[in-house]
């Protein structure tokens, strides 16, 4: 086997346990059905584009996103924790180059964003289907929001946990930092009716671009807007990630 | 040749850590590096690794050249470094298994070394753990057992007993023996000097980044080891006395407290009897009296004073 499949296997195995797989799974489910049910009484419908959507749709496509941005965690933990437990070094010292490490993680962001996409997709289509307006795009939308997505917070999430020396400040600075992307984003609220400060941070975060292409790949709300965020996506997750190769890279033994 | 170094430096900054080592390892062989702290051992360690670059010298590994091809030497090598290494949520035997498919070892193999390992050191008990539960010395001990999940040629260990109890320490040490025999080389560092003198076909002695001697256990004893030291205890302090001993030819002063004296000599017995003469001319009182051989302890403790010296 090929060591950077090697590497993903082992990623793979030391991030799958229960606690994590409980938060990407069950937050999610409890968010959508009981805010999304919650809500609806607040919130009647969202126009997205020219097509009108309850709540909890909107809410589950929303999810879909934040989803993908949770999971790239992974990497910044995987990265955090081998530094912190004398794994990076051990695996530089064995059959391994450095190379194969940092590929091996960026698979498994792609891997796990993939299957996080999944699993909510599946979850929330019961809640989006009347809506859905499924199309030759939606798939490849879904996969293209995953990847460039998974990619693009993941290397946020690798750049934080090279930067940090101190023992307790990643899963405060990563929690705090996505916190915020979740928040001021259009992924649980639409954007309309919005105060403008909160409207313009909302299109100064990936997350908004992120949810706003799986929205137009799942209700067929695709445009020239549409467009120009994903272009705007792919540029930010290209940039971000020469940039936690770099860093990765140097990172000092 | 396992191991051939030359003129091997490296520096972090303004200190060096590594000050020009050359090194012969032949196959087989345990080959014990001993220096105090910050002698510079775990440097040559990641030297010889190829963890990381040096500034300076040249590496040959099992013949292969470890600057140009640092990766086709890790693949035939073992390393446990001195820092702790773990998976802390992999349970004992899980992290034991995934290592070995980190090195490609075959699914039947993996389980086959798991259970011979935990067996081996010990691991029975606490194979359902998890790493992050385990105390330090449990943890110490996975991480050894690891690195015997696969194959390899030759094996560097840094202080590897640091945190074992006495029965798992001689265990290792018989494991490693036993590795030997059957043709594994070992580059073993150490500050216990009973350990090295145990386990070691050959020692060499390193301080400040530069190696003071290397031979063989024995050899290092008769080298250094013609010498005996002497003890005098007083009962009480006289304080003309060292200035007489000083006197005699061949008489080291190697401790004085006023009371208690320590002298070394390669010409013991003709120091001891001007000693005594010393003392019986000018009465004094003595308590005590010994002469014995020199340790490899105290040998290792003299070479590393004498190169700590401000003259050096
Ligand atoms: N990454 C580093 N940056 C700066 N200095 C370093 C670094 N690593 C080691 N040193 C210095 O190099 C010298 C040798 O360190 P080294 O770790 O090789 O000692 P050692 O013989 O292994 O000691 P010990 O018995 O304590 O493990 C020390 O003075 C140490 O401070
Ligand atoms: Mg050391």
């Amino acid at each position: 086997m090929h060591p950077t499949i090697r590497l993903v296997n082992r990623n793979l195995t030391i991030s799958l346990n229960p606690g994590f797989v409980v938060w990407q799974v069950m937050f999610p489910i409890v968010y959508i059905f009981v805010a999304g049910f919650a809500y609806t009484t607040l919130i009647d419908s969202v126009k997205l584009g020219d097509v009108s959507l309850d709540y909890p749709a909107f809410i589950a496509s929303g999810m879909i996103g934040f989803n993908i941005m949770n999971s790239t965690l992974v990497s910044g933990i995987i990265i955090w924790n081998d530094r912190r437990h004398g794994m990076f070094e051990q695996i530089l010292v064995g059959p391994f180059k450095r190379s194969h490490y940092i590929l091996s993680n960026v698979y498994t962001i792609a891997i796990v964003g993939l299957i996080s996409a999944t699993l909510i997709t599946s979850i929330g289509f019961p809640l989006f289907f009347k809506s859905t307006h499924f199309n030759l795009l939606t798939i490849p939308f879904l996969i293209f929001a995953s990847v460039v997505g998974s990619i693009l917070f993941g290397s946020i999430a690798s750049i934080i946990s090279t930067r940090l020396r101190s023992s307790e400040g990643f899963n405060v600075i990563i929690n705090t930092v996505f916190l915020f992307f979740a928040f001021v984003s259009t992924a649980f609220y639409p954007a309309q009716g919005t105060p403008e400060p909160l409207a313009t941070g909302f299109y100064l975060n990936p997350l908004t671009y992120l949810v706003d292409i799986i929205r137009a790949g799942i209700f067929g709300t695709f445009n020239e807007f549409v467009m120009l965020e994903m272009i705007v996506l792919v540029s930010v997750a290209a940039t971000l990630f020469v940039i936690a190769i770099k860093l990765l890279t140097k990172l000092d033994l | 040749m396992s191991i051939k170094s030359r003129s091997l430096f490296k520096s972090y900054g303004d200190l060096v850590a590594v000050n020009g080592i050359d090194l012969d390892i032949g196959s087989g062989k345990i080959f014990g590096f001993l220096g105090p702290n910050g002698a510079g051992k775990s440097t040559t360690i990641k030297l010889l690794t190829t963890l990381v670059p040096p500034s300076r010298g040249s590496i040959e590994i099992l013949g292969i050249d470890a600057i140009k091809n640092p990766l086709d030497v890790r693949k035939r090598i073992g390393v446990v470094l001195q820092q702790p290494s773990y998976e802390p949520n992999l349970s004992v035997e899980k992290s034991l298994e995934k290592y070995g498919m980190m090195w490609d070892v075959d699914k039947k193999t993996r389980k086959q070394r798991t259970d011979e390992l935990i067996d081996v050191f010990d691991l029975g008990e606490i194979r359902k753990k998890k790493n992050e539960d385990l105390s330090i010395g449990q943890r110490r001990r996975v991480q050894v057992a690891r690195e015997f999940m696969h194959e390899m040629d030759l094996l560097f260990m840094d202080e590897p007993t640091v945190g074992l109890d006495p029965s798992a320490r001689r265990n290792l040490l018989d494991y490693l023996k036993d590795k030997a025999k059957a043709g594994l080389t070992i580059f073993y560092t150490t500050h216990v000097l009973t350990e090295a003198e145990y386990l070691c076909d050959e020692i060499a002695v390193i301080n400040k980044g530069k190696i003071l001697a290397v031979d063989t256990p024995d050899q290092l004893k008769s080298t250094f080891g013609q010498e005996k030291t002497i003890k005098i205890h007083l009962a009480n302090k006289y304080d003309d006395l060292i200035g007489l001993l000083l006197g005699i030819s061949g008489c080291r002063i190697e401790f004085d407290t006023g009371t208690n004296i320590i002298i070394q000599s390669s010409k013991a017995e003709i120091v001891l009897s001007q000693v005594l003469s010393i003392l019986i001319e000018n009465n004094i009182l003595i308590e005590d009296l010994s002469a014995m051989p020199t340790t490899l302890e105290e040998i290792f403790l003299r070479m590393v004073k004498d190169t700590n010296a401000p003259n050096n």
